[in-house]
């Protein structure tokens, strides 16, 4: 009888769970089949994989090479905003004068809106009155200011910095708690057993916080795929389509043409390749923990 | 005792539940009658005046009380749609040229026949209005309350100081002129170009001035049926638009919006610059008077110039239990004395026909190139984007990303015509 008390108690968590998740996702994945565009919805129907068909045959917008700026932009953004955030967190690491005011300041970028900040770099790499621009040639490394954004070869590598920009905080914070955690005892241990700092850092550092680092990379990863909004200020998605991704093209899709059904299928095979994307990560952790073991 | 704590908190969070469920219940029963409006053009000033009119409203009629919505812009269509179809008791909404149709498809707008035909202001709309008020279906929809129509930002100071003392009338004199300008090495260009977000609504009209017979209910098809961009004089008015992006724009104007366009306009790095009135405000707060004027669009090859009038007005859904009422209020926001008021600081172009000829602000100064296209049917021909085609509000994304591809030389003229007659096919 107490039992069940506590069972009840799970109710309003899960109402809310189902509510404002669970019941929008399966209604999201309906529409995925279905003709439903708020152009006119008297035409609502279901049409099978035709959404599916026409957002991966469009012969203006290639498909594949939207793939292929998701893989870009994904992986471009997530290495150098570990490896940096990484470097970071074990900077902040031992105390010194000012650190919680440095700190403060340095993650100060992960509470900022995407879209600020997408307008904000796109200023920044104005291709004619921009900073950065100007920097370089004031520098002396350029001779005519290029256009960051105009041109289809740079402009995802120019996307992708502020996008660096932004992730780096996170992993910071996180490693950084997670590096507070780990016990002195243990270093003090390696250093009796002769360990030098890199070995410290292979030895005890990385396998202690593993955990953080598993889950902040699963993390992010579905936040930078799913993350349109500095594309969206900076390029939206052009020139020539070369900084398109999967969530921008839904954007395009859902607000600009008001085609929930074709959003929803680009919604849906996010959702698919994250799936498959998790499954075979998490697969290789657990494989590469067996080896360590 | 615990049992009796969990049954209380059922008891709290079905009340909770329930207390919007009691509260409209009440509502209605006392006081003053509410009214909701929801604009879609969201902008701080324009908030503020419109909250100025409502006050003024509200003195009036005390029985009245207007809740204003205002939906950030860049949300503001979709979720404005979304109250709609979940059929939220709205009574007046912001009905825009491109928001129009779908909402009359999906049966959400009430026909404004009746109020118009008793409103003693009707006559003294301009033709203009009447047109763009029956869009669909030939039947008024909404009331208009402002409209965009494109002039020719000039910087005079920039031309003459390259020795230019007269303007361009035709679109050949706008390129050229902007070409001689253009000095790469002193980060000198000429045409503030527009290379993303809804680009095709200057490129387009530039371009297709040069065809003879646009249809005027479609500026993408001639009179005889062909698609407008397949004939001859399109083909070289699209190399030649090219030609202006080549030498007479900087490289980076390919991902130019609205703000870079305006900021290069102010700097006086591209002294032409093609936009809306509503420009005015943004162009006059930055500038002195004496340094920029506005020109009426340069006239194509065709010896006319195609202009598309973007507007937006008002409108009572069906959801409305006080249409009444709600016209009552957008009869008096779009009066010609509010109308004329409000466009003064908004800066788009009012409605009445009382005004141009009442009011001297919208016949001199800027508002000189405006009215001079307005009433110059033989040079100015008002025409129509497709807006009640379903393929409409995807082709701003397909024209940006070929054009783009086009201009940056990865398509031939000919291959991005083709892209274009294939998606409206």
């Amino acid at each position: 009888m107490e039992k069940n008390h506590y069972r009840w108690m799970l109710v309003p968590a899960l109402l809310f769970l189902l509510l404002f998740i669970y019941i929008p996702v399966a209604r999201g994945a309906v529409m995925a089949f279905q003709h439903y565009n708020l152009f006119d919805l008297s035409t609502l129907r279901f049409n099978g994989l035709d959404n599916f068909k026409a957002v991966i045959t469009d012969k203006n917008i290639s498909f594949a090479q939207i793939l292929l700026n998701t893989v870009v932009w994904l992986f471009g953004s997530l290495i150098f905003q570990f490896v940096l955030g990484f470097g970071l967190a074990l900077l902040l690491r031992k105390p010194f004068a000012g650190r919680g005011l440095y700190t403060a300041f340095v993650f100060y970028g992960w509470a900022l809106s995407g879209f600020a900040i997408g307008l904000t770099w796109a200023w920044l790499f104005n291709g004619q009155a921009g900073l950065v621009n100007d920097l370089l040639i004031r520098i002396g490394i350029l001779k005519q200011p290029i256009g960051f954004l105009s041109n289809p070869r740079l402009a995802m590598m120019s996307v992708i910095i502020p996008n660096i920009w932004y992730g780096v905080p996170f992993f910071g914070i996180m490693l950084l708690a997670a590096l507070q955690s780990v016990p002195n005892e243990l270093y003090e241990a390696a250093v009796l057993d002769g360990a030098g700092s890199v070995r410290k850092f292979v030895s005890v550092t990385v396998p202690y916080i593993k955990p953080t680092i598993v889950s902040t990379i699963l993390l992010r990863t579905m936040w930078i795929v799913n993350f349109p909004d500095l594309i969206y200020a900076m390029t939206n998605g052009g020139p020539v389509n070369r900084t398109n991704i999967l969530a921008t093209q839904m954007i395009n899709k859902v607000f600009k043409e008001y085609d929930y059904g074709q959003g929803s299928a680009i919604g849906v095979i996010i959702m698919v390749l994250l799936f498959v994307y998790a499954i075979l990560y998490l697969k290789i952790v657990e494989d590469s923990k067996e080896e360590l073991l | 005792m615990k049992n009796r704590i969990t049954v209380l908190f059922v008891l709290v969070l079905v009340l909770l539940l329930l207390s919007p469920v009691f509260a409209a219940g009440t509502k209605e029963a006392a006081g003053p009658v509410n009214l909701t409006f929801v604009e879609t053009i969201t902008s701080p000033s324009r908030t503020a005046q419109i909250m100025e009119l409502i006050a003024k409203y509200e003195a009036r009629n005390p029985n009245v009380k207007i809740n204003l919505v205002s939906p950030p812009y860049e949300q503001s269509d979709n979720k404005l749609t979304l109250m709609l179809n979940s059929n939220q008791e709205l009574d007046i909404i912001e009905v825009r040229d491109h928001t129009v149709k779908q909402f009359v498809n999906n049966k959400k707008l009430v026909d404004l026949t009746p109020y118009l035909a008793a409103w003693d202001e009707g006559d003294d709309l301009l033709p203009l209005t009447i047109a763009a008020a029956n869009t669909v279906d030939d039947t008024p929809y909404l009331l208009p309350q402002f409209f965009y129509v494109k002039g020719l930002f000039v910087r005079t100071d920039v031309l003459a100081k390259y020795g230019f003392t007269t303007m361009p009338k035709t679109t050949d004199e706008l390129y050229a002129m902007s070409k001689a300008i253009t000095g790469k090495d002193r980060n000198q260009y000429g045409f503030g170009f527009r290379g993303k977000g809804s680009s095709f609504k200057i490129s387009d009209i530039l371009i297709l001035s040069d065809v003879p017979n646009i249809s005027a209910d479609n500026i993408y098809q001639t009179e005889d049926g062909r698609f407008a961009f397949s004939t001859p004089e399109a083909r070289k008015a699209v190399a030649a638009y090219v030609d202006l992006y080549k030498h007479a724009v900087p490289s980076d104007g390919v991902n130019w919006g609205f703000s870079e366009q305006v900021n290069a306009f102010i700097s006086g790095s591209t002294p032409f610059l093609v936009q809306d009135p509503d420009t005015v405000g943004m162009v006059a707060d930055a500038l002195d008077p004496e340094l920029y004027t506005v020109i009426p669009m340069p006239i194509g090859a065709s010896g006319k110039t195609y202009l598309d009038y973007g507007f937006a007005g008002l409108g009572i859904p069906t959801t409305s239990k006080h249409p009444d009422l709600a016209w009552d209020f957008i009869s008096f926001m779009i009066n010609a004395e509010n109308n004329a008021d409000f466009c003064k600081v908004y800066g788009p172009l009012p409605v009445h026909t009382s005004t141009y000829a009442n009011d001297p602000f919208f016949s001199s100064g800027v508002y000189k190139s405006w009215e001079t296209e307005m009433s110059d049917p033989d040079n100015y021909v008002f025409v129509k984007y497709p807006l009640d085609s379903p393929k409409y509000p995807g082709w701003a994304q397909v024209q940006e990303q070929t054009m783009q591809s086009l201009l940056l030389g990865n398509t031939t003229v000919d291959q991005a015509i083709k892209s274009w007659e294939d998606y409206w096919k």
